[in-house]
């Protein structure tokens, strides 16, 4: 029976929290830029014309079709050879996991506006709200509203997704924990103390999630 | 002669696809009259509500508010003149308030917004319409917390604050409990006293005999009958009228 | 951009990239019958009355769900046969982590699926008599798998994806077969684009049977 030595990892602890640091800065990053084109995008998808249409359409299914690990090698390896200069490693992470963001975000528009109920546009007809008003003062403060919970959701799962920069060599949490791993030749320790932090993090936040949602179709039972 | 008229619908009619929901309906209002419209299910007597407040689209006829064109088939086109339709209010059945703004500002969105009223001047006319309706306690509450006769007289409250010439109720105690019916009748009551022009769509026939100054009885896509309640209620002329009236009160014995 | 493409890299060792997407799909494939099988048996435990069986199996699907697929795959690989004294295929360990991973996935799809069966069909059944297996082999498994169909088979398709992950465990899959190329040839525009095409080939008409069955579905329900 081997024997394993739970407090290795925390006389890493500065090292994983540095990682940890970068994962979450990363993220929330990510997150931001990424809801910012979600929506856009799904204003597009919603356009008039039609090839700004096809091309958001294009761009959500690649992103969703692929998997992230070959997002994140084709913005590190292939995208400095076409703009003919190196972003940079932090660069490069927040182009690759902001567009795949925005993809997943902008589904989760997509649903919250097709959920608020038609009856809101007929009142706002009848009241004669409509254009800018309307976009503004009635529809985006619902659709923000229903897709919040979700939103965390796909916050969770970028958070998730950011562990795959650590293949191509950014000092995350991953990265951190594996390198120790390899080098104390320990990874029991080592790669169930980078899980449990993962876990420490994303749990909460799901957790979160149900109570705001619940809070959220209160508000909206209307 | 059309001069008179607050509301005059001429020869309507409406498909929706292949199925034809108005043959040549033709009615018309005058000021002051509370107009309640009775018919069988499906027989788009809330298409009709729903058409003069300018939701819809017509395949003939027109609508005329005020003597002036305001509904009209042009050119292959339904038009629709934007400055009568403001003039026209609609109540909906399932009172849509707006779930993210607190009562006042649901109702003083519409006004602030596309009428250019300032911020004082419609908050000033919301609450004095909210303490005559007996909520002005509820000003800051919202939707969520209120009771649904308590959100259908804010959504009265709310098509009031544009000052409609013409208010349009389309089933709006329908979707309530029963003991919450009566707050928001009483209401509507009070609003014919002060003569305010209405066509309302109920199932409530008890309620419709006390407001109505004229009912309406549609089916088929026409008007089949059209007099005072005294008439199509009671002792109706038309022998569809009277099978229509006969069934739907006895199942309220 | 002074960069020509030269695709004849590529066309020319397709055959490498073909074995690697048989490798690919062996483990979607095994990982799908673990995942369908054992997500079921999770979802049932999960609705459990006793907590005996109610907590592993929570466990275990919060713990799926909320770590990055990145170390469990890892961790299979480095802490499992130290652990368990277990020296397997590293295959073998590529399907563990993405089968249970996907198990615990479909289990909140099975469980959702269950609870989305109306009230009323269990008032009907016991109006009409009807309990027991009966009742689940006739009312609940069919409405219950029609409405979980659309989520299994997104998660299906989802696990192909994240299969690219085990090419970082030196599994020869095609992430890891493109990867090889690319650097070998020093082409990586042309080999990740096409290593991205294939998985988009492969995932996006799946998506698209699955948006046939929502709609359907969605039409179905009276």
């Amino acid at each position: 029976m081997m024997h394993f030595d739970p407090t290795l990892p925390l006389k890493y602890w500065d090292a994983l929290l540095i990682g940890l640091w970068m994962s979450l800065r990363l993220t929330l990053i990510c997150l931001v830029l990424g809801v910012a084109l979600g929506f856009l995008t799904s204003q597009a998808r919603r356009a008039r014309f039609a090839p700004l249409r096809a091309l958001a359409g294009l761009y959500v299914e690649l992103f969703r079709g692929t998997p992230v690990l070959i997002q994140l090698f084709w913005i590190f390896y292939c995208l400095p050879l076409l703009l003919g200069f190196e972003p940079g490693n932090f660069a490069s992470a927040v182009i690759a996991l902001s567009l795949y963001a925005g993809a997943i975000t902008s589904e989760t528009f997509r649903a919250s506006l097709k959920s608020i109920p038609r009856e809101q546009y007929d009142t706002c007809r009848a009241l004669g709200i409509t254009g800018m008003s309307l976009a503004l003062w009635v529809v985006a403060p619902q659709a923000l509203l229903r897709a919040i919970p979700t939103l965390l959701s796909n916050a969770v799962a970028l958070f998730k997704e950011s562990a795959l920069i650590s293949a191509v060599g950014m000092a995350d949490l991953m990265f951190i924990g594996s390198s120790i791993s390899n080098r104390t030749g320990r990874p029991v320790e080592m790669l169930t103390a980078v899980a449990i932090i993962y876990f420490g993090v994303a749990f909460p936040l799901t957790r979160v999630v149900g109570r705001v949602e619940a809070r959220i179709l209160r508000r909206l039972a209307v | 002669m059309v001069q008179d008229k607050l509301l005059k619908i001429h020869n309507l009619h409406k498909s929706y696809g292949d199925l034809e929901i108005f043959k040549g309906l033709s009615l018309s209002m005058d000021r002051g009259d509370r107009l309640v419209i009775i018919g069988p299910s499906g027989g788009g007597k809330s298409t009709l509500l729903r058409i003069v407040m300018g939701l819809e689209e017509i395949v003939g006829g027109d609508v005329y508010l005020d003597g002036k064109p305001y509904i009209f088939r042009d050119g292959g086109k339904t038009r629709i003149e934007r400055k009568l339709q403001a003039r026209v209010g609609m109540v909906f059945q399932h009172y849509t308030l707006f779930p993210h703004l607190d009562i006042l500002r649901n109702l003083t969105l519409a006004p602030i917004k596309t009428r250019g009223t300032s911020r004082a001047e419609a908050e000033e006319k919301a609450m004095a319409l909210l303490t005559r309706f007996g909520l002005a306690a509820k000003a800051r509450a919202y939707p969520s917390q209120l009771s649904g006769g308590q959100k259908q007289r804010v959504a009265i409250a709310r098509a009031l604050m544009l000052d409609p010439d013409l208010l349009l109720f389309d089933e709006v105690t329908s979707a309530l409990d029963p003991e919450l019916v009566a707050e928001v009748e009483a209401v509507m009551m009070e609003l014919a006293a002060a003569g305010m022009p209405m066509m309302i769509v109920t199932h409530d026939m008890h309620f419709a005999r006390n407001i109505a100054s004229r009912v309406v009885f549609a089916a088929g896509g026409v008007v089949v009958e059209d007099g005072p309640p005294e008439q199509v209620l009671d002792a109706p002329q038309v022998a569809r009228t009277r099978e229509f009236v006969e069934r739907v009160f006895a199942r309220k014995k | 951009m002074n960069y020509d493409l030269q695709f004849f890299y590529v066309w020319q060792n397709l055959d490498k990239l073909g074995q690697g997407l048989l490798i690919s799909l062996e483990l979607t494939v095994l990982a799908n019958l673990i995942g369908l099988s054992l997500g079921f048996v999770i979802a049932l435990m999960l609705r459990a009355r006793t907590v005996a069986l109610r907590a592993p199996a929570s466990a275990l699907v919060e713990v799926f769900r909320c770590t990055p697929v990145l170390i469990q795959v890892v961790w299979f690989f480095y802490c499992v046969p130290i652990l368990f004294n277990l020296f397997v295929d590293p295959m073998v360990m590529g399907v563990l982590a993405l089968g249970l991973n996907l198990a615990a996935f479909n289990a909140e799809g099975y469980r959702a699926a269950i609870q989305s069966v109306p009230r009323e069909q269990y008032d009907a059944c016991s109006a009409l008599g009807l309990s027991g297996w009966t009742r689940v082999r006739h009312v609940i498994l069919p409405h219950a798998l029609r409405a979980a169909l659309p989520v299994l088979m997104t998660n299906g398709i989802t696990i192909f994806q994240q299969s690219a992950l085990v090419a970082l465990v030196a599994i020869p899959d095609l992430m890891y077969e493109g990867k090889m190329l690319a650097t070998e040839t020093y082409r990586p525009i042309e080999t990740y684009t096409v290593v991205a095409l294939i998985y988009f080939a492969i995932s996006a008409p799946i998506s698209l049977i699955v948006q046939r069955i929502e709609a359907r579905f969605d039409r179905v329900q009276a």
